[in-house]
């Protein structure tokens, strides 16, 4: 990996690639007049597999593509990139991301899967992993159990933690007991030396140590709970960011050569994902959401306060996963989205056609309409997992008084809180490709069920994680190339939160902008689209109903500055949480009114 | 001559006089006459008794007003004959004037008996008797017929019990509200796993007579469950020698059933002392020294509560309380982290166990008390209304509850 030192000043010409498991994506950023700009596009298919067996070659196919597009050799004679930019030639930087092959694969172990095991996870999760497993003293497995499930995984590393500092050694030591014999096998390399972080109690990290032999490379970083109060686990989400490209990354097939190429550390794909995300709700001082749905997963990141979280639903996306939404979330939960008459037998084929043949798109609306409510339950169930996840700490002494008597809330509440919530995000190829921007607005607004002022936004070529990365490097035209191209504001989302009889007066609004001058009031069970531009903003006032709330308290008139959007500002009096009508027919009159109002389909 | 007609004419004039005088004063001439007699007098068997109990009622004598000054009638004085008896007339009770009423609790089940009622003039002269012409015979009722709503909420109370015993027996599941202190049970577990200290668990200081020791100890299989399965440590000092015996065998069976007897060590489990502050001083002092994550109260306590709580809070342990001692209760709620409030500990044997029985016993009960709640509501929005209102509808049906469904006759005793 080759580290020159970079002047930002000087930089024009970035050049990034994601390396997916199907395809490479290469983006070109330039400057233009002043500002960072991303100007071209290519792709090409992964190589990671047989038989090229060698990933430059889809880098270089991108890269190729994108240059030729911009009409810019980047790729040299020997199929290089060329480096610096000269003229019309190279870039002056290259980065990369991958989750080619699965990703990065890790398996956590701790001591109580809600404390100890649970930050190790979230480190995990926040480095972008996806964790296989988690092995804790209570999960209720015998230990012949748990060797036998280590020894089927096959991770690329394994994350240990387990104790506060000066806590228990007897537990952290019986994990390393089971982990040590087991011989986690790794997915790539017979000489393949499995990394072990181990992120615990860091008076048993000597014990720990002679529990392994050398099988295992060990590494020990700070741990991720000193204190049940406290989770640290910036050092091992680090520490796993460097195994990933020392272990992992060097066994892959061709992974060797780009990691010499780029002039950062090529990142898992989630986890740059993550980063901006991060340094964007950081640097506006916002709470933000995003999602990726994927074929087979669901990602989603949140940042709320400034704490960052991940989740990966496993089971949950649309084409290899679409069956599991359909039996988890149930057949009438996914067809209550759906205004059009359909019968049940045929929308069970199309599923399981869908999972057989994962790379089809709709061909009629019927089916444009099934994939899109199978795509607001898979959102809906990825984000439920999420706030269960994103927690407040476990184990945590409380601090009460007499008047907590009657109220007394455990720890390890949910800190997704939908009101506080500016930005949601998405990205992945239902909400990205959906044929009507309208559509993704009303998927996520469906799903996530905003509450009060949030604003909608669409990745528009899954762009976060090229700019995850370069914000390592350069966070200047990272987040000038998020604001100006990766982002698509799609709008903002005004919804009450509070539950009322369909009709009854919901809430007042008055809509003052340059382009847009409206008024009135809503019942519930409204929607509303009022046309304000990408470059429009207005005023909105509203002032809500008793027992309805848009975020200063039940009954208490709000006024913001809201953005528009390729969408516009919708006006959502549904309630929250939202409830469909359980009656079919009620369900899809009610569903098609608002398909109507916000004009989503051809009628 | 003339002086002897003077002396005959004063002595006339003395007698009209005297005879004007008789003549103006009429009652003082009548204060011997008995006054008028009562009025119809019947007698009826007392209903929903065991019959023991005859109710007399009839009319006031005419002289029994409260406008004639003094008053005629000073008293009633009622008279019984048995009807198959010696034939005589018994006094079995008085009766102030202007009282019409009479209830005769010295009969006996199955006799006939006939009555008199006579008044009594302020100088005890009795007037004519009013008499019953049929006997009355006390008879036994097997219903109380006016504690019919008594006997309806009974049967809804445990009859709701019966219900829900039966339906968890079926595998209905019947949704227990989450008890923040019960849940938070794993949290400290895992929290002196985490820290690798000790959790303590200190059963009241009352024997195991004490009902609230037993609820104690119920908590305490389950604590002692989870730190079985998380491989933890556990202390319990106790106060009484039968509370440690107790105890020991609930926290053997807790660590057998998590399949882990080889780590049930019987020493956890010890006896102290059975003084008050000594044995405060003994657990203080070790919760000081040893400083456990851990620190459960549930029992009875009096004065040592805060001095616990306080220690435990100082060490910085999350601490778990359940008593049904109000007095103790709002120093727990101020100095532990979570804390089972009187019911709630006696519900979280139920909860704890998930048995039908008592899941079922549970919901009957909540069911009973939200029956109480409704009518409590109900009550009153109704009399404040009849207050406003008082011939209105809402004064009918207060009049109702308290008659029927509340009060002596109803569903108080």
């Amino acid at each position: 990996m080759t580290q020159r030192q970079l002047d930002p000043d000087k930089i024009d010409v970035i050049l990034a690639t994601d390396c997916g498991s199907t395809t490479t994506k290469a983006i070109l950023i330039q400057k233009v007049d002043g500002h960072y700009r991303q100007t071209h596009r290519g792709e090409a298919p992964t190589t990671v597999e047989e038989p090229v067996a060698d990933v430059t070659v889809g880098v270089t196919n991108a890269a190729t593509e994108v240059g030729e597009l911009a009409g810019r050799k980047l790729v040299d004679e020997n199929g290089e990139i060329i480096r610096p930019a000269q003229g019309n030639e190279g870039c002056d930087i290259y980065i990369s991301t991958s989750s080619a092959g699965g990703g990065l694969q890790i398996l956590v172990t701790g001591v109580v899967e809600e404390m100890s095991a649970a930050s190790a996870k979230r480190a995990a999760l926040g480095a972008g992993a996806i964790v296989l497993d988690v092995i804790s003293s209570n999960d209720r497995r015998r230990p012949h159990e748990q060797i036998q499930r280590i020894r089927e995984l096959r991770p690329d590393m394994v994350v240990m933690a387990g104790g506060t500092d000066g806590g228990t050694k007897k537990h952290v030591v019986k994990i390393a007991e089971l982990v040590a014999p087991a011989k986690p096998r790794p997915r790539f390399g017979g000489k393949y030396r499995m990394p072990v972080i181990y992120a615990g109690n860091q008076e048993a990290a000597a014990l720990v140590a002679d529990t392994f032999d050398e099988s295992v490379t060990l590494s020990v970083v700070e741990n991720v709970r000193p204190t049940l109060e406290r989770e640290n686990l910036e050092p091992a989400r680090d520490c796993i960011h460097d195994l990933f490209l020392e272990h992992v990354m060097a066994h892959a097939p061709g992974y060797n050569r780009l990691m010499d190429w780029t002039d950062a550390p090529i990142m898992p794909t989630p986890g740059a994902v993550g980063n901006i995300l991060r340094q964007i709700a950081e640097r506006n001082g916002i709470n933000a959401v995003g999602v990726d749905i994927g074929g087979a997963t669901t990602d989603v990141f949140s940042v709320f306060d400034g704490v960052f979280n991940r989740t990966v639903s496993a089971n949950l996306g649309m084409s290899y996963s679409i069956s599991n939404v359909c039996a988890e979330a149930g057949m009438p939960s996914v067809l209550r989205w759906v205004h059009l008459d359909m019968d049940e037998r045929e929308l069970r084929n199309r599923v399981k056609n869908k999972m057989i043949r994962p790379t089809t798109i709709p061909q009629t609306l019927e089916a444009l309409v099934f994939e899109q409510a199978v795509s607001r339950e898979a959102l809906r169930l990825a984000y439920l997992q999420h706030k269960e996840f994103a927690t407040t700490l476990k184990g945590v002494q409380q601090q009460r008084t007499v008047g907590d008597t009657f109220s007394q809330l455990s720890s390890g509440q949910s800190i997704v809180n939908n009101m506080t919530l500016n930005l949601l995000v998405a990205s992945g190829g239902v909400l990205s490709h959906a044929p009507r921007m309208e559509q993704t607005a009303a998927m996520m607004v469906d799903a996530f069920e905003p509450e009060g002022f949030t604003e909608l936004a669409k990745d528009s070529i899954f762009m976060m994680p090229h700019l995850g990365v370069l914000a390592q490097v350069h966070p200047t035209a990272a987040l000038e190339v998020f604001e100006r191209d990766c982002l698509i504001y799609l709008g903002t989302c005004v919804a009450a939160k509070g539950r009322g009889k369909a009709g009854k007066p919901c809430f007042r609004y008055e809509i003052e902008g340059p382009s847009l001058r409206e008024q009135g009031e809503m019942a519930v069970g409204e929607l509303k689209l009022f046309p304000l531009g990408p470059e429009d903003r207005a005023r909105v006032k509203i002032e809500p109903r008793r027992g309805f709330d848009v975020g200063a308290g039940s009954g208490r008139p709000v006024e913001k500055e809201v953005r528009g959007g390729t969408v516009g500002l919708i006006l959502d009096t549904r309630g929250r949480p939202l409830v469909l009508p359980e009656e079919r027919t009620t369900c899809r009159q009610a569903v098609a009114t608002w398909t109507q109002a916000l004009g989503l389909y051809d009628d | 001559m003339t002086r002897q007609f003077s002396k005959q004419l004063h002595a006339c004039r003395h007698a009209v006089l005297c005879w004007l005088l008789l003549a103006a004063m009429p009652p003082m001439l009548q204060a011997d006459d008995p006054p008028a007699a009562p009025g119809s007098l019947s007698a009826v068997d007392h209903p929903n008794d065991v019959g023991n109990a005859i109710d007399l009622t009839w009319e006031p004598s005419p002289d029994d007003r409260p406008d004639v000054k003094p008053p005629r009638v000073i008293q009633y004085v009622i008279f019984r004959q048995e009807v198959d008896g010696d034939g005589e007339w018994l006094p079995v009770g008085e009766q102030t004037y202007g009282t019409t009423t009479y209830s005769d609790k010295q009969v006996e089940r199955g006799h006939s008996y006939l009555y008199r009622v006579v008044a009594v003039s302020p100088e005890g002269a009795r007037s004519q008797p009013a008499a019953t012409t049929e006997p009355a015979t006390p008879t036994m009722q097997w219903f109380r017929k006016d504690r019919a709503w008594f006997a309806i909420i009974v049967v809804f109370v445990c009859g709701s019990v019966v219900l829900f015993i039966s339906l968890a027996k079926r595998g209905h599941d019947l949704y227990v509200r989450p008890i923040p202190g019960l849940e938070a049970v794993d949290e400290a577990v895992g929290r002196a796993t985490e820290m690798g200290r000790e959790c303590l668990f200190v059963p009241g200081i009352q024997d195991i007579n004490d009902i609230q020791t037993v609820a104690g100890l119920t908590v305490l299989g389950r604590v002692a469950t989870h730190i079985a399965e998380y491989d933890a440590d556990l202390d319990v000092p106790t106060a009484r020698s039968l509370v440690m015996t107790a105890a020991r065998e609930t926290v053997e069976a807790s660590y057998l059933s998590a399949g882990r007897p080889d780590s049930f060590n019987e020493d956890d489990i010890y006896y102290l002392t059975d003084e008050q502050f000594g044995y405060v001083a003994g657990v203080t002092g070790k919760m000081v020294r040893d400083k456990p994550a851990a620190c459960f109260y549930m029992g009875a306590f009096y004065a040592e509560s805060l001095l616990l709580a306080e220690t435990g809070n100082a060490v910085g342990a999350i601490q778990v309380a359940g008593t049904a001692m109000p007095s103790q209760l709002p120093f727990f709620v101020a100095a532990c982290d979570y804390t089972l409030i009187g019911e709630e500990f006696f519900a979280a044997s139920a909860y704890l166990s998930g048995e039908p029985f008592q899941l079922g016993t549970l919901r009957g009960q909540d069911v009973g008390k939200l029956l109480g709640g409704a009518l409590l509501l109900v009550g009153c929005t109704v009399m404040t209304i009849a207050v406003f209102n008082p011939d209105g509808t809402a004064a009918a049906i207060a009049g109702f509850i308290k008659n029927h469904i509340l009060g002596g006759a109803g569903f108080l005793p």
